[in-house]
This record gives structure tokens, C-alpha cells and sequence, in this order.
């Protein structure tokens, strides 16, 4: 059997290697990060059958938990990181013609630990190991936010780096507090003593980890960052921090509310922060002229979404959530990737700017509006079976208030139709400036093709990832069989 | 494999091969979306009369997806290729001079087939994805010709959508509450599911149907998205699509409520059956009068198809097997009828390079002749003048109504008049007066837009003449939906409040015809003149201004105008403006001020400890 | 005997429409101190019409003209006549009232292809006024059908025979008053004579007909009233068992327009719709309500 702890072994071992190589030969560097992620990939899915029967738990340097570091590679781990090295492959085909000037190889090493970074927190079954994953992660992504070099984009890395940086202290308390009471850092550990301990102790350290990853995974009111960071960051990178970085923060978060500490009486709490979350997200969506505001604010929506859906905390909604997460993965890196060169054209963000794209980059704006439906919910792309999972399991639970919540869902899907049909009217039916038809170069078009394919597939045939879908929620969902499974 | 099955997969593999061939060649693209959309009205005119259901997908997380046939969905079918054939034939001549004619075309196979896809589900995930496919690609094709369709298509896709997210929570209420969306399974639960429940039901599924049937006060978006969409898809759009409503209405309350609970259904007053009755009858009554102050034709007909659907949900929502019959028929004259005027009227604005103004039109009667025979039955038929199909659908109609509720048949039979009043505007600004200067070279008809106008008209009045056609299968529905059986004949139809008999009424009309004519012919030569040999009391004929068409029936608008405001149009456009400053000031939250991010952060901190400290409710 | 009232009754009728033409020439002349032309004079004139050659605008000016009269002439059959009522069985009072629809229309778009804005103006007006009156007179017609519960012409004349005239039965009075209030406006004389306004549209409709047409035309009027005429004698004044009887009585509603019309002016069409959309609509509508309240 392979190693799991090569998924972040070979792309942190060739992040660093990215310079030497560089030194060798110029046009190889470009093609490091295609191959690293591939090859997790490949890693992810032949992990698949075994982690399906049992989760593989590893312990690093021989100590068995909770003394040692371990890896955890459940169902939903496993999950975590297959998207992150499929989407990190997607975006870095894309990137092999989308990122020519600059400083090209600190972009790949950065961009290779980023990924690495997420991966290390998804696998992690260590507190103190996540905190520092994350902190790969967070600090990659400042630094490939200011990449253009430009004022917006250094303004943007400054703030975002701020609000970070005050996000990792509060998680970096958070974890002291715990270590304190409990003298581990185990997160299975945690999660069995955690019934030891009167609750209102747990409060504050609870509330300080959940603001601290909070930050990362965008949870109103705490993702100021992140319009700023994603409209000015280079579209593959949008695309990345949009699609993996505040998802990676999700896992974490839901990771440590459920698994960790596991009280659900603050579930409804979430599920209304997630609704909130997800009303503020849409309008300001909705009030943009920037696309990739727009797309930006556009991700908090969906966020707020699936921390809702995650929230209500039964088999069907996780599931859904889950969905949702996927697909949101896949059709808002979609929408960056074509977005991205739909801006290259035009030279600007605005709207009103890519008039008439449809004529001038057919296939491009073909891609975004299958990302653009897929994120709506219409079938038969991959947003309509999430949101029709994540209706159903709430409606299920058959509580008044929730059914109140989908009801503001289902409204905040009609805000979220409208700004995305008003962009693809402006794309195919009014009239540009009648510049000349041009493709977007072969990988870029190649990476698009390739998710548009991943979303109309998985809209139409859902059940394909349904079951192991279903096994990462009750790998979330299900604390004790955690437990078990690393304190054997 | 079965025969519906069949049927999709053609229908929908001919949407991707019609874009693919336009992209090498365009008559080769032409000649396959004529020779598909005849080959689907073959296959489903071979599914005549048959019943069946069969699950054909169980992808969608193992929900049992299902395909079903019986009379409703064949008779909805079969009017959906008829119809979708004709208006691919139309395109052919129409398109020609447009660009993206491959998007057109594929938009347009593919409107038609998530059509049929949702006539033919059999359970309500299916309905629902079909559904939606047909929202937006109808979008997209609405949207077409930019300019003022942006607007309408916005408008459209918002309503239509805000409907099926409507639906889309009826559905999955109803799968929580029975663990099954089979149609047919669906039944057996609701009939003792508890009635808040049921009203629950029918007022979400009355909102995304009545959006798509645009019954007020959800017609806001039909005018604009008629009259903005390509002439041959507004004859889709008015003929057929809108008439997805008329099929879930049907499926809602007679199928998924049933007959029995639908009647008794809500309060005595209140009672769903009354309400939609009222909104039938005012939706008969407004859009008819908005009509009148209409000069764009296509936005006439718009309008007019509104008050039409009004009729048809009345004969639908009253609940005897008559006015079924009716409200079925209607719907089937409907669809002949209107797409035929929104196709002469598309083959006027073709010729006239654009002009929809029906002030600046005229005369064209004499360079137009079979547009203005095609548009002459099509106004008979909407009028309901009798020997044309319209005369029989709303007789049955009238006939269920008038005792029961007179104020009802009152509202409708008036409808006819006004509905006359816009008629008659349309044919003679368009075809009758003086022709102007500019229209002088306006040419013939093309033959591809003369084909669709032959066939529908030869329609409107062969079920005119002969309604035991159509009804024959209707009265299958109106059995199968749980109704007394009618009494049908070839010619026309006996109940037990009189009878009507078209055959007798055809042959003392084509008596009197051959009378008159003959009498016509005893009489004196006649000379042809030319059309401004005028009478203009001795002065010469003043050129291009001997005209009467600009505020025809000004004195009555005059009148009634000030009362026509539509309410609900500025209701919602008030609702889209409401949010979009609503959505402007939460914007305001992002002040781009990095020290009140931090604060953002330290006060949702010390607000949750707040909490805790002063109620711990953890 | 049926063969012979399908060519019989359209001929009465028309005899009778041209008399009633020639009768209102005579009765108007003599009301005004003149001797006025002998009551056989439209006749004469629609003789000499058929003789003399006239221009054609196209072919819808012909067919229009043809299928007004045609359907004119099958309403007839329909509409008893005393007991002369050869097609009753084939439909009732819905298709009347649709049938009514053939005549109009079908001179609109006669009159409206001979390309005259006079003739326009006219056939505006006339859609108008008869919106207007349409108003009260569905109104009307809808409280018999639902009084007597049925809606064959025949039966609503039968069931007089036994409860007396419609108009002096109790719950139908207000909508006898109203169907009174708006029988010129269906008549189409003054103070509603605003379609064919010689002095003001040169005749409106008529200004392009000549010869063969212009006969047709009169025939046309002459038919529609007889047919406003006859509807409202089988409504509202109990038809009759005989055909002499049935005459008298229609002689007698004519009068009475006659006499309307020799003292009213004419009105402009706003006032017309304003007239007949206030009083004889409240009136009719108050009517329906009435016979809804004491029927159930």
C-alpha cells in the first residue's frame, strides 16, 4: 500500500526544489507543479477502496497517538485531498501559459506550498499540526495575492495578511488554552477527554478557534479579506484561494466543532451564521459591477451555504454540503479560469467590459456560463443535485425554523440567478467592440474543458460520488468511530 | 429500450448535432433540424393511445426517474413537435439574415425537447429538470436579439425562476413528507396528507405554474418576452410553452391533489377552486383592455395571449367535465391560432425589414395576400368566430360556466369584444387602409414562412369544423383525470344543456356564402381599381397621409386607460430596485478600511463571550 | 316543410328588413312635415344598385361584404320566428351571440380594404359602440339564460308562454329596463347613429360602396335590423306562437326606435360608451344580480 504521508511529502519536497530546477532548465520549472499534483492524484484515487473499508491512520516518527503526530486519512480527508490536487492540477495546466511575467518560480514554490499547506490540514490529526499547515497555507497565499506587484494587489496582501495574521493568533490562544486543560494535542485524544470538562470552560477556547479559522474560511463577519484578496490576486490564484483555501478553512472548522469538540447545541448557531453568511454574500454579489468582486462575493454565498448545510448536521445535509463543496470547487474555479482571460482581453474587471465576449472567446465564455448555471443550481449541472441534497435533508428534519432557513436559501438562489444571468446576457447579447475572434491559448482552454466536463458529469450522474460522499459525512458526523480509529 | 426513451434521446442527441453540423454547413444544419423535428412528430403520433411508464435512470442518487405516456402527456406532445416542426420550418427564411443561427436553432431543438421531457415525466425530479432546462434555455433564446430583449429576458428568467425555486421546495417537501416523487405514487399519499399541507402544495406549485402560464398577477413578464424573442420562437413561446403551466395546473390539482380534495379544497369563500377562478377571470379581463392601448404587434398578441390563458384556466380550474374539455381545447385552438398570428406578423416584420409599429404599417394586403389570410382565420379563431376551433373552445366553456357562475361567463363572453376590438386593430393597421410610400417593394411571403401558415390555418378550421377530433382524445383526459365521459360526435358535442353541431352551422354559413356570392355575381359588372382610386370629396387623394391607424380606438382608451395601470409590473420592478439598494448598503459592511476588518473580528469575538457570560445558553 | 323554412325564413327576413327601411324613410319623412318616399323605395334602389357597375378594392372587399350578409342571413335561421325557427336545435343563444359577430367583422374588413380613412373612422366607431352596448347587453342576455335556465332561444320563448313576458316578470324587470335603455344603440339609430354619419364621415363604412356592393350593404342593414329587432321581441316580449303576431309586435319596437330616433341628435361616440356603460350597464348588472340572489 502507498504511503499517504507522500501527499505531502513530494509536493513539499519539490516545492523547494522548484529553484534548483529552475537553474537547470528554465522551461521544466513551469511543468513541476503539473507533475507533483498529478501525481497526488493519482495517489488519491488508488487510496480510495482502502480508505473506504478503514480510515489509514499514520503515525509519524513512530509514536502512536496521543503522544506521537498523526495523520488521519478518513473518507473525508481523502475527499479534501483529492479536490485540492485535482483542482491544483486544473489551475496549474491553466497557469502554464496564464503566468509568463514576474516572478514565475517563486509563483510555482508558493503555489506548491499553498497546496501543500491545504493538504497538510486536511490530513492532520494534530492540532498543533494544523495551526502550522495552516500557517503555510495562509502565508503562500499573501504572498501570491501581491504576485502582479501592483498597488491593489500589495493592499490587498497587506490586509489580507493583517486579518490573518490576527485570525492565527486567535486560533494559535485557542490552542494554548487546550493544551492547558486537556495536556494534548491530539484531536482524537481531545475529542474523548472533552466530556471530562465542564462545558462553559470550553467556551473560550471554542469561540477563539472558531474566529481564528474562521478568518480563513470566510464566516461573516470575519471574511472581510477576502473580496479584496480574490479580485486582485492573478485569476489562477482566485481560482485556488475561491475554490480550495476557504473550503480547507471550512474543514477545519467543521473538524473542530464537530469531531473535536462535538456539543450540538451550538449547531443551530452556525446554521444561522451560515444563512447570514450566506444573504450578505449574494447581495453584495448582487450590487457588483467588478466581476471578480462579483465572483468573490459570490463565494462567501456559497460558503455561507454549505456552513449551513454542514451545520444542520445529519447524514443528508453533510452530504450535500459536501456536494456543494464540490461543485463549488469546480465551477468557481470555472469561473476565475475564464474569467481570467476574458479580463486578459479586455484589460478590465468592469462588466460592462466583456460585452459581447460570446463572439470573441466562444469557448471561454461557453465555460463560464456552464460554471455560471452550475453554481445557480440548474441542471443538468453539478449544482442542482447539491442544493437538491441539501434541501431535502433540511426540510427532513422537519423543524419550522429550518424550514424558514431553506426558505431564505431557496430566495438567496434567485438573488444569485439574477447577478450571474445579468453577466451572461452581457457576454453573448450585447454588442462588444467587434475586436477579431481569439481563443484563449490550448492549456488554458484545456484546464476549462476539462472542469466543464467534471461538472456536466457529475450534474448528470450524481451518484457517482454520492457514496463516498456518504461515507465522508459520517466520517465527519461520526465522532466516536474517530476516536477509535486513532486511539486503537 | 422504450419509445419514449427513444424519443428524448433523438430529441436531445438532435440539439447537439444541429450545433455541431451549423458549424460545417448551414443548409446541412437547415435540412437535419426540419428533417428531426418531423421525425419526432412521427414518433410520438406513433404513440397514439398508449399508456405505460418505465424508469429510465436511477442516477440521481438512486431516485427512481420515470418516463410515463398517457392521453394529457400525448395530446401535449404532439402539439409541442407540431408546433416546434412548423416554427423550424418558419426559421428557415427568417434566419437567414441573423447571425448565430446554429445557437438559434440548437436553442430552439432544445426548448422543444426539455418540453417534451417534462409532458412525459413521470415523476416530479424529472418534471423539475426538465423544467429548468426549458427556463434557461428559453432565456437564452428570449435574450437573443439584444437590445431592449436584455431587459426582457432578465425579467423572464428572474420570475421564471423565483417560480421553480418555488417548485423546486414543493417537490422536496413532498418527497420528505412520502419518500417517493413517482406521480402516480404521489396520489395514494396526498389523498390523506392533512390539508394545510395540500393548500401548502397547490400554492407553490400555483406560483411556478401560474409564472409560466402567466396568470395575474405573474403575467409581468410575458409582454415584453413576446414581443423581444425571434418572431418563430414567440410562436413557440406563446403557443406551447407558456403552456407547461396549463400542464402542470392539470397535473397539480386533478393528479397529485385529485378531483375530489380539489373541489372542497380550503375555506368556503376562500376556496383555492374560487380564487384561481377570479384570478382566471381577471386575467381575462385587464390584459384584453391592456391589449387595446398596445402599437407593437407582437406586444398586442402578447397581451392577448395572456387573456387567452385566462380562458383556459377558468374552463381548467371550474371542474366539470365540460369546462375541462374546454379549458383542454382552448389550450389546442390556442396554440394553433396564436402561433399562427405571431408567424404572419414575424413574416410582416421579415418583409418590412423590422416594423412592428402598427402605426406605420398598412395596405399590405395587396403585396401580403397570404399573410393576411393566415392572419384573417388566426384573428377568426382567436375571436371565436364560429366554424374556427376558438368558436368550439370557448363555447364549451361558456356552456359549463354560465349557470353556475354567470358573473364568470359575463367576464369572459365581454372578453370576446374587447378581444375583437385588438383583432380588428392588428388586421387593418397592418394589412387594410393605404399602403405607405415606403412599403411600396415589400415582397411576397417567402415559402418556407407560407407552409407553417397553410398547415395552421387549414388547422384552425378543420378542428373548427370537425372538434370531435381533438375531443375524442381530450374526453380520454377528462376520463382519465376522473370526470363524467362526454358525449361526443365527429361534428360536435351533446350535453344536457344543449348540444352543438358545427356540421349543420357549416353547411347553412356555406349555404349563405354561395347565396350571397350568387347574388353578388347576378348583379352588375365590377371594375378593379387601384387601391388610392379613393373617394376624398373631389379633392385629389393627399399621398402616404390618406390614412386612418395612429389612436384607433382613441375615445375608448381615453376612458379607460387611467385604470389600467398594471400594478403588479411596478410591484415587482419596485421589489428589484428595493434590493438592489438594499444590496448596495450591506456592500457598505466592506468599508476597504483594514481597521474595521480587525474590529469586525474582535467584536464578533467579544459578542459570543457577551453572550455567554450574560444568558449562557451554551 | 324544413326545406322550405331554410329558404323561407331568410327571404321573410330580408323582405321584412327592407320594408322596415322603406317604413322608416316614410315614418321619418312624415314626422318632419314631408311626404317622403314611397315605402317600396330601397327596394327599388337596391334593383337599380345590381344594375349599374361599381368599382371593386381587392378581394377581401368582396369576400368581407359576402360573409357579413351570409352570416347575417344564417343568424335567421336561428332566431324564431313566431314559430318559424328552422336551425334551433343546432345551437342556442351562445351561438347567436357569436354569429352576431360575423356581420360586423365581416364588414370591417370589407369597408377597411377599400383603403378610405372615412370608412376606418367608421368601423372604429362602430366596434366601439357596439363594446359599449355589449356591456348591458351581455348582462341582459345572461340574466334570462340563468332565470330561465337554459340557453336555447326556443325555450326562453316557450317558457314565456307559461310566466308571461320576461319583461314583466318579477326577477328580470331591471334587465328588461336596461335591454330597453340600449335597444337604439343596437338598432344603430340616433342618438346613436355615429357609424354612418353622412354629414360628418360620408357614411362611414359605406363611403367606397357602389352598384352590386352597395345593395349588398343595404341588405346587410336591413338584416341587422330585423335581427335586433327579432331578438328583442323573443327575449323580452315573449316571441310568439303565430307569425302575424310576431310582426305586430316587431312593428311596434320599431316604432318605438323611430320615434327615438326623430327626436334625439346624434352623439359623439365617448358619449355614447360613457351613456351606455353607466345606466343601462347598472341597471342590467343590478338585474344579474337580482335573479342570482332569488334563483338559488
Amino acid at each position: 500500500m502507498v504511503n499517504p504521508v507522500l501527499l505531502i511529502a513530494v509536493p513539499l519536497g519539490l516545492a523547494f526544489m522548484v529553484p534548483l530546477i529552475d537553474s537547470a532548465s528554465r522551461k521544466l520549472t513551469r511543468f513541476v507543479p503539473v507533475a507533483a499534483l498529478l501525481f497526488n492524484l493519482i495517489l488519491c484515487i488508488r487510496l480510495i477502496p482502502a480508505v473506504l473499508e478503514n480510515p489509514i491512520v499514520i503515525n509519524l516518527g513512530g509514536f502512536t497517538p496521543p503522544f506521537g503526530i498523526n495523520l488521519f486519512v478518513g473518507p473525508l480527508g481523502l475527499l479534501f485531498a483529492g479536490l485540492i490536487s485535482l483542482a491544483g492540477l486544473v489551475v496549474s495546466i491553466y497557469s502554464l501559459s496564464y503566468i509568463k511575467n514576474g516572478p514565475v518560480v517563486k509563483y510555482h514554490m508558493l503555489y506548491m506550498l499553498l497546496l501543500t499547506g491545504a493538504t497538510g490540514v486536511v490530513l492532520t490529526g494534530d492540532l498543533f499540526n494544523l495551526f502550522v499547515f495552516f500557517e503555510i497555507l495562509c502565508i503562500s497565499s499573501y504572498a501570491l495575492v501581491a504576485y502582479h506587484g501592483d498597488r491593489a494587489g500589495i493592499e490587498s496582501s497587506i490586509k489580507y495578511l493583517i486579518q490573518g495574521t490576527v485570525g492565527s493568533g486567535l486560533l494559535l490562544i485557542g490552542i494554548g488554552f487546550i493544551y492547558g486543560i486537556f495536556g494534548t494535542l491530539n484531536m482524537a485524544d481531545i475529542a474523548m477527554k472533552i466530556a471530562t470538562v465542564e462545558q462553559s470552560t470550553l467556551f473560550v477556547p471554542m469561540i477563539l478557534m472558531v474566529a481564528g479559522l474562521g478568518v480563513e474560511s470566510a464566516i461573516f463577519p470575519l471574511n472581510a479579506w477576502l473580496p479584496d484578496a480574490h479580485s486582485s490576486a492573478p485569476s489562477s490564484i482566485s481560482a485556488i484561494l475561491s475554490g480550495i483555501a476557504i473550503e480547507v478553512g471550512l474543514y477545519a472548522v467543521a473538524r473542530i466543532v464537530f469531531t473535536v469538540f462535538g456539543i450540538s447545541d451550538i449547531y443551530l448557531f452556525f446554521a444561522f451564521l451560515g444563512i447570514l453568511t450566506l444573504l450578505i454574500g449574494e447581495m453584495c454579489a448582487f450590487a457588483q459591477s467588478n466581476i471578480k468582486r462579483m465572483l468573490a462575493y459570490s463565494s462567501i454565498g456559497q460558503i455561507g451555504l454549505i456552513l449551513f448545510a454542514l451545520a444542520l448536521a445529519t447524514n443528508n445535509t453533510v452530504t450535500g454540503g459536501l456536494f456543494q463543496l464540490v461543485n463549488h470547487t469546480f465551477s468557481k474555479g470555472l469561473l476565475f479560469l475564464s474569467a481570467g482571460y476574458m479580463i486578459y482581453r479586455s484589460g478590465s474587471m468592469e462588466i460592462s467590459s466583456l460585452n459581447g465576449m460570446g463572439k470573441r472567446m466562444p469557448l471561454t465564455s461557453l465555460a463560464f456560463t456552464v460554471g455560471a448555471f452550475s453554481l445557480v443550481g440548474l441542471p443538468p449541472f453539478a449544482g442542482f443535485p447539491g442544493k437538491f441534497l441539501i434541501v431535502s435533508g433540511a426540510l427532513l428534519k422537519g423543524e419550522m425554523v429550518i424550514n424558514i432557513l431553506v426558505g431564505l436559501v431557496l430566495l438567496s438562489t434567485v438573488i444569485e440567478g439574477t447577478y450571474f444571468f445579468r453577466v451572461i446576457q452581457a457576454l453573448y447579447f450585447k454588442d462588444g467592440n467587434g475586436e477579431q475572434r481569439k481563443q484563449a491559448p490550448a492549456t488554458a482552454v484545456t484546464a476549462m474543458i476539462a472542469l466543464m466536463i467534471l461538472i456536466v458529469a457529475l450534474g448528470v450522474y450524481p451518484k457517482f460520488l454520492a457514496d463516498f460522499l456518504s461515507s465522508a459525512s459520517s466520517d465527519l458526523l461520526d465522532k466516536m468511530s474517530y476516536v477509535g480509529s486513532v486511539l486503537k | 429500450m422504450t419509445g419514449m426513451e427513444i424519443l428524448l434521446l433523438v430529441a436531445f442527441g438532435g440539439v447537439m448535432l444541429t450545433y455541431i453540423l451549423g458549424r460545417i454547413s448551414s443548409s446541412l444544419r437547415n435540412t437535419f433540424a426540419v428533417v428531426l423535428s418531423l421525425v419526432l412528430v412521427v414518433i410520438i403520433a406513433l404513440m397514439y393511445d398508449k399508456t405505460g411508464e418505465t424508469i429510465f435512470y436511477r442516477g440521481f442518487f438512486g431516485i427512481p426517474m420515470v418516463l410515463r405516456i398517457n392521453s394529457l402527456s400525448w395530446i401535449f406532445a404532439m402539439t409541442i413537435s407540431f408546433i416546434g416542426c412548423l416554427s423550424v420550418i418558419f426559421s428557415l427564411d427568417y434566419m437567414k439574415v441573423k447571425e448565430r443561427t446554429s445557437f438559434f436553432y440548437a436553442m430552439l431543438l432544445l426548448v422543444n425537447s426539455s418540453m417534451m421531457g417534462i409532458v412525459l415525466a413521470g415523476d416530479l425530479l424529472t418534471l423539475f429538470i426538465f423544467w429548468e432546462i426549458m427556463s434557461w434555455s428559453t432565456f437564452l433564446l428570449i435574450s437573443y436579439n439584444g437590445g431592449p430583449a436584455i431587459a426582457a429576458g432578465m425579467k423572464y428568467i428572474v420570475m421564471s425562476f423565483a417560480g421553480s425555486m418555488a417548485m423546486l421546495a414543493g417537490i422536496i417537501s413532498i418527497f420528505t413528507a412520502f419518500g417517493t416523487l413517482q406521480i402516480s405514487e404521489i396520489a395514494a399519499g396526498m389523498s390523506s396528507a392533512s390539508s394545510g399541507f395540500k393548500i401548502f402544495i397547490v400554492i407553490v406549485f400555483g406560483i411556478a405554474f401560474g409564472v409560466k402560464n402567466a396568470i395575474w398577477p405573474f403575467h409581468a413578464w410575458l409582454p415584453q418576452a413576446h414581443a423581444e424573442a425571434p418572431s418563430p420562437f414567440s410562436a413557440v413561446l406563446s403557443g406551447v410553452l407558456i403552456k407547461m403551466g396549463v400542464f402542470g395546473f392539470i397535473l397539480t390539482m386533478y393528479v397529485v391533489v385529485g378531483l375530489g380534495t380539489y373541489m372542497s379544497l380550503g375555506g368556503a369563500i376562500f376556496s383555492v377552486r374560487s380564487i384561481l377562478l377570479v384570478m382566471g377571470a381577471i386575467t381575462i379581463l385587464v390584459p384584453t383592455f391592456v391589449a387595446l392601448l398596445q402599437d407593437d404587434a407582437k406586444k398586442l398578441l402578447a397581451w392577448s395571449t395572456i387573456a387567452q390563458a385566462g380562458y383556459i384556466m377558468l374552463g381548467i380550474a371550474y371542474g366539470t367535465s365540460l369546462s375541462m374539455a374546454g379549458g383542454v381545447l382552448h389550450f389546442l385552438s390556442h396554440v394553433v391560432f396564436k402561433s399562427l398570428l405571431f408567424m404572419t406578423v414575424g413574416a410582416v416584420e421579415f418583409r418590412t425589414g423590422g416594423i412592428r409599429d402598427l402605426n406605420s404599417l398598412g395596405g399590405l394586403i395587396k403585396k401580403m395576400p397570404f399573410a393576411f389570410t393566415g392572419t384573417l382565420i388566426g384573428v377568426c379563431g382567436l375571436i371565436g368566430v364560429p366554424l374556427t376551433n376558438g368558436f368550439v373552445s370557448k363555447w364549451l366553456i361558456y356552456k359549463s360556466l354560465i349557470f353556475g357562475s354567470p358573473l364568470l361567463t359575463f367576464v369572459a363572453l365581454f372578453g370576446t369584444w374587447g378581444t375583437v376590438l385588438y383583432s380588428y386593430k392588428l388586421i387593418h393597421n397592418i394589412f387594410l387602409g393605404q399602403l405607405p410610400e415606403k412599403l411600396k417593394d415589400v415582397e411576397n411571403t417567402p415559402l418556407s414562412m407560407k407552409l407553417p401558415m397553410i398547415i395552421l390555418s387549414f388547422t384552425v378550421l378543420l378542428f373548427g369544423i370537425l372538434p370531435g377530433l381533438p375531443l375524442r382524445v381530450i374526453n380520454k383526459i377528462v376520463v382519465s383525470l376522473g370526470f363524467d365521459s362526454l358525449n361526443i360526435s365527429l361534428w360536435g358535442i351533446v350535453s344536457e344543456s344543449g348540444m352543438l353541431n358545427m356540421i349543420n352551422l357549416f353547411a347553412a354559413i356555406l349555404a349563405g356564402l354561395i347565396a350571397v356570392w350568387l347574388f353578388l355575381r347576378i348583379g352588375a359588372r365590377t371594375i378593379p381599381v387601384k387601391q388610392d382610386d379613393n373617394y376624398a370629396a373631389g379633392a385629389a387623394v393627399p399621398r402616404d397621409r390618406y390614412n386612418y391607424t395612429v389612436k384607433f380606438y382613441d375615445p375608448l382608451l381615453r376612458m379607460i386607460s387611467p385604470y389600467l395601470r398594471d400594478i403588479f409590473d411596478t410591484f415587482y420592478m419596485k421589489i428589484a430596485d428595493l434590493t438592489g439598494y438594499l444590496s448596495n448598503g450591506i456592500r457598505k459592511i466592506y468599508t476597504g478600511y483594514v481597521g474595521n476588518y480587525v474590529m469586525y473580528i474582535v467584536l464578533f469575538i467579544s459578542l459570543m463571550i457577551f453572550v455567554q457570560m450574560k444568558w449562557s445558553p451554551w | 316543410m324544413h326545406i322550405i323554412e331554410f329558404i323561407f325564413s331568410p327571404l321573410l327576413a330580408l323582405l321584412i328588413g327592407v320594408f322596415f327601411l322603406g317604413l322608416a324613410r316614410k315614418v321619418m319623412a312624415r314626422i318632419q312635415w314631408r311626404y317622403g318616399p314611397p315605402v317600396m323605395q330601397p327596394l327599388i334602389d337596391i334593383i337599380r344598385l345590381l344594375s349599374q357597375k361599381s368599382a371593386s378594392h381587392g378581394v377581401a372587399f368582396n369576400i368581407g361584404l359576402v360573409m357579413s350578409l351570409a352570416g347575417s342571413l344564417v343568424i335567421t335561421l336561428f332566431l324564431p320566428f313566431g314559430k318559424i325557427a328552422p336551425m334551433s336545435n343546432s345551437g342556442g343563444m351562445l351561438v347567436i351571440l357569436y354569429l352576431m359577430l360575423i356581420g360586423p367583422l365581416g364588414m370591417a374588413i370589407s369597408s377597411g380594404e377599400s383603403a378610405n380613412p372615412n370608412a376606418s373612422i367608421g368601423i372604429s366607431r362602430k366596434l366601439l359602440l357596439a363594446m359599449g352596448y355589449e356591456l348591458p347587453f351581455l348582462l341582459v342576455v345572461l340574466a334570462l339564460m340563468k332565470a330561465y335556465n337554459t340557453t336555447s332561444i326556443t325555450e326562453i320563448v316557450s317558457l314565456q308562454r307559461d310566466t308571461g313576458w320576461s319583461m314583466f316578470t318579477f326577477p328580470l324587470v331591471l334587465s328588461g329596463i336596461a335591454y330597453l335603455l340600449i335597444l337604439p344603440a343596437m338598432l344603430g339609430v340616433r342618438p346613436f347613429e355615429v357609424v354612418n354619419a353622412p354629414q360628418e364621415i360620408s357614411s362611414g363604412p359605406l363611403v367606397e360602396y357602389g352598384g352590386p356592393y352597395l345593395a349588398l350593404a343595404t341588405l346587410q342593414h336591413a338584416l341587422a335590423l330585423f335581427i335586433g329587432i327579432s331578438l328583442f321581441v323573443n327575449l323580452m316580449w315573449g316571441g310568439a306562437a303565430n307569425p302575424v303576431i310576431f310582426f305586430l309586435k316587431m312593428l311596434v319596437v320599431f316604432f318605438l326606435g323611430i320615434f327615438v330616433n326623430a327626436v334625439f341628435p346624434r352623439l359623439r361616440i365617448d358619449q355614447a360608451i360613457r351613456y351606455l356603460w353607466r345606466w343601462p350597464s347598472l341597471i342590467a348588472f343590478a338585474g344579474l344580480i337580482l335573479v342570482c340572489v332569488t334563483g338559488s
